[in-house]
């Protein structure tokens, strides 16, 4: 082993493009990672079409061989493509659902492979690890809704009759809500070590009251009340509206609005949980605790 | 610029434990009596109470030297050590790295630190030795050119170059460990805090190690050092600290700190046979002062040292304890204290107890 010069000062120097050249090493870290995995074939080509058909089996036998039973969803929905309505449903939640177990784990899976403290040791800022774990998630994320649209236009002969620029400003309309509550999961995950319990509660709120598989028409008025409270339920309703129907931007401007709304709360909380849960783990240890 | 590289003073850390949650594996130290009872909705909640992990400990570590921190499990080793590097906050007291406050100034501290904890589980095993690398020198903000260039130099230096695109999980522990110490070098920190890095390696490997860790002290570095095995301590290190149930109980040269017990001697037994109750017995000879006992590599063969002020007057009394119940002396000989003797004679363990 060679000799080397005497200790001089640190090299790094905090600057705002350091900031940036480190959060673009943790996306090209989790990328990296992410594709050295070879099972993201599966998740990006193939469970988008196997996951919604159990749904879109079940629709089709409930409106009848000859659609007669279509007539009613037409009435209650506005649109006579049930198989697209269900697969951008089941999309969205898979979205969420996804955002939950990947960013919402983010922190968790590097706590429990060991690198968490090393990252947590640099003088990096803290939220670009969850930040730079996201960005990821969500390429890999905007080509699977991509891929499955195309799986259901070619498979299953789905009209996407809407705007393909209109349902790509809802999604990146969606991006702050939808994150931002995997940032809050993040780092409560943290600290109680445990994500299943909050990942399944999530999930199941989501496909009870916001939409995913049924219009929100057919519940109960006290449902259609909490679904108001939901970001998912005015993202389901605006891809469906922008992707499905012809309605044009008047289909989605309140939707976007709230989501605007909702976008700004969620991404405020959960950086303040973010901010809330580093402070408790320089207290108590949590970073290092499995 | 001060002669002093890390400084704690009077660092404390409490950690809040239930205390009927049963766990026997909370660290060592005080608990402080409850300070309120809260109530829980579906009954009544164990009270709080605080142990202390770490009590009022005081550090001076010179530039320039190895320092070994060394302990029993529990003795709050660990939450000095992430203290210091900032990962955890002190519940009192104050603590400097390279002149920078742990608390105020946490950045600067990282900054001015390399560290190697968790050693093989600290870098990312699905990413190349040089993207692991590459990866930490952006979170250390050093600027790209550089940092290409101190990766390669410390590539070479670690006699990597070979297999420095494979993935990390393909790699030995020796070679893990390696990459984990140049992530800890890649931002040139005048301090290092080493925590255990000789851990499962082979002997090879952590006699490499150990050679590496003496340039990086020659080259300028001060190194706050933790470790398992006494003599690599005291083949090692300047100066050592004793840290027990969250205090440093003794602070001094290797030297300095076996003259303490110079005027004892240490009996040395192997033999068959082993069982508590002759532990029991052994220490409630007049003028034993402390026993430590394992296992030896063989079957059934114990290896028992016996810390005594006169040996002459205890051997009697000692060949007496062993003659029945199926113990039979294999070996037995008086030897000079060594550090592992004098951490036993201060603290009453062993160092892996």
């Amino acid at each position: 082993m060679s000799s080397q010069p005497i200790v001089s000062a640190p090299l790094g120097r905090s600057t705002s493009l350091n900031e940036m050249r480190a959060l673009a090493a943790v996306i090209r870290r989790e990328w990296t990672i992410f594709i050295r995995y070879p099972s993201w074939i599966i998740s990006l080509l193939i469970w988008p079409i196997i996951f919604p058909m159990g749904y879109i089996l079940t629709a089709r036998a409930l409106s009848g061989v000859d659609g007669s039973g279509l007539t009613q969803f037409q009435i209650n929905t506005g649109l006579t493509e049930y198989v697209g309505y269900m697969a951008v449903g089941t999309m969205i939640w898979m979205w969420q659902n996804v955002v939950l177990w990947n960013v919402g784990g983010a922190l968790r899976n590097e706590q429990m492979r060991g690198t968490l403290e090393s990252n947590w040791l640099s003088p990096t800022w803290r939220f670009a690890y969850l930040l730079g774990a996201s960005v990821p998630q969500l390429i890999s994320m905007l080509v699977m809704l991509l891929v499955s649209g195309l799986e259901y236009a070619f498979l299953f002969g789905v009209k996407f009759q809407g705007s393909l620029p209109l349902t790509l400003l809802v999604i990146l309309v969606s991006i702050p809500a939808v994150y931002g509550l995997g940032f809050a999961f993040a780092s409560l995950v943290i600290t109680m070590k445990e994500a299943n319990a909050f990942v399944f509660l999530v999930r199941g709120i989501v496909m009870v009251f916001c939409g995913v598989t049924y219009p929100l028409a057919i519940q109960p008025q006290w449902m259609q009340n909490v679904a108001a409270w939901l970001p998912q339920t005015y993202i389901i309703h605006a891809v469906r509206s922008a992707a499905l129907s012809t309605e044009g931007f008047q289909g989605i401007a309140h939707d976007l609005q709230m989501l605007v709304l909702f976008g700004a709360f969620w991404l405020a909380l959960g950086m303040a949980v973010f901010a809330w849960m580093e402070r408790r783990a320089r207290q108590t240890g949590a970073i290092g605790q499995y | 610029m001060s002669d002093i590289a890390i400084q704690a003073h009077k660092l404390v850390k409490q950690f809040p434990a239930r205390a009927d949650s049963g766990n026997d594996k909370k660290p060592e130290g005080q608990a402080a009596p409850a300070k309120k009872r809260s109530l829980w909705p579906f009954g009544k909640r164990a009270p709080k109470s605080m142990f202390t992990a770490v009590n009022g400990v005081d550090l001076e570590i010179r530039r320039g030297e190895i320092f070994g921190l060394l302990g029993p499990n529990g003795a709050g080793k660990s939450t000095t050590i992430r203290m210091l590097c900032t990962l955890l906050e002190p519940t009192s007291g104050t603590a400097k790295v390279n002149g920078f406050d742990v608390v105020t100034q946490a950045n600067q501290v990282r900054r001015n630190l390399g560290t190697v904890l968790a050693g093989e589980r600290s870098i990312y095993w699905k990413l190349s030795g040089r993207e692991n690398l590459q990866y930490f020198a952006a979170l250390y903000h050093i600027p790209p050119t550089v940092a290409k260039k101190r990766v390669e130099e410390l590539i070479e230096r670690m006699e990597i170059k070979d297999r420095a695109n494979e993935l990390v999980e393909k790699y030995s522990t020796g070679m893990r460990q390696r990459i984990a110490i140049a992530k800890a070098l890649l931002a040139r920190p005048p301090i290092l805090l080493l925590d255990e890095p000789t851990l499962g390696l082979d002997p090879q490997a952590a006699r490499n190690l150990r050679e590496l860790i003496a340039q990086l002290k020659q080259e300028g570095h001060t190194i706050l050092l933790t470790t398992h095995y006494m003599e690599e301590a005291d083949q090692l290190s300047d100066r050592i600290g004793i840290i027990d149930t969250g205090k440093v109980i003794a602070l001094d040269t290797p030297e300095a700190l076996k003259r303490r017990i110079d005027q004892k001697e240490v009996i040395r037994l192997e033999l068959t046979g082993w069982h508590d109750d002759l532990g029991d017995k052994l220490k409630g000879i007049t003028g034993i002062e402390s026993l430590t006992s394992h296992q030896k590599g063989e079957a059934d063969l114990w290896e028992v040292n016996l810390q005594a002020q006169n040996s002459r007057h205890a051997l009697p009394r000692i060949v007496e304890s062993l003659s029945g119940n199926g113990t039979r002396l294999v070996n037995m000989n008086i030897v000079k204290p060594s550090l592992e003797d004098v951490f036993i004679h201060l603290t009453g363990k062993a160092l892996r107890d």
